[in-house]
């Protein structure tokens, strides 16, 4: 199983927005997100910053939340997106 | 170019830049500024009135930031809400009032980019983008 992470932070309106839909499709499609908080936990803000060069270089060349990555092929994509996108995403992981 | 610390000798208004200005924007004398070290510095604006924003004062100066461009503050409160709390709690926690969608680097420069209002006008969010907003949402372009 592809370990697939979410950066997200508790006062950005996107990762807010995000959420449920993280849910849901863990929900339809049995996977699970390791999802890590990074403006209020500093391990997960390290974590996060451990990826800075695969985050960044995907995301307009900054730490943006909300991110996922899959930690072994450093696939990443960042930002707000519609249920349909986070899926194809996802499902594109698990099946590699 | 470095930044230096800049004195108006007739107001004692500080700046901070590659040159200080050619006229003071406070008393309007010209050639009025002289270098100070960044110590100097933050004694005079360290010993001045206590300034402190609530969130709704942060609020009433973007609005006031926001009115002379072509942006302007999200119409969504709601969104705006969430946001300024989070841009207060950063504040609180990491001395700077971070955006709450970007995490910052522990860089001192690259972070101070991050600090709300930041330079969004360039960013792929905004630039170019008919209804563009920066990245966390708090500006939109203005229809």
């Amino acid at each position: 199983m592809a370990k697939l992470l979410m950066f997200h932070g508790r006062e950005c309106p996107h990762c807010r927005k995000m959420m449920p839909l993280v849910e849901k499709l863990e929900a339809e499609m049995g996977i699970a997100f390791d999802k890590r908080e990074i403006w209020h936990d500093e391990a997960n803000a390290d974590l996060m910053r451990s990826y800075r060069p695969v985050i960044a270089s995907k995301c307009g060349g900054q730490l943006r939340v909300p991110a996922f990555l899959n930690v072994e092929t450093s696939d990443v994509v960042c930002g707000e997106m519609d249920y349909d996108k986070l899926k194809a995403w996802a499902l594109a992981q698990v099946s590699n | 170019m470095k930044k230096r610390y800049w004195r108006c000798f007739v107001c004692n208004d500080i700046h901070y830049g590659i040159a200080p200005p050619d006229v003071c924007p406070t008393c309007k004398v010209a050639n009025a500024y002289v270098e100070i070290t960044a110590d100097e510095a933050r004694k005079f604006l360290g010993g001045g009135p206590d300034t402190t924003f609530a969130p709704a004062d942060f609020r009433k100066a973007i609005d006031r930031f926001a009115a002379g461009n072509e942006f302007m503050v999200n119409p969504d409160e709601t969104k705006v809400a969430t946001l300024l709390g989070g841009i207060f709690e950063n504040e609180e926690n990491h001395g700077f009032k971070f955006c709450p969608c970007r995490l910052r680097t522990k860089d001192w420069e690259e972070d101070l980019r991050l600090v709300c209002p930041c330079n969004f006008t360039i960013h792929e969010t905004y630039k170019g983008v008919a209804d563009g907003e920066c990245w966390c949402g708090l500006f939109v372009r203005r229809k």
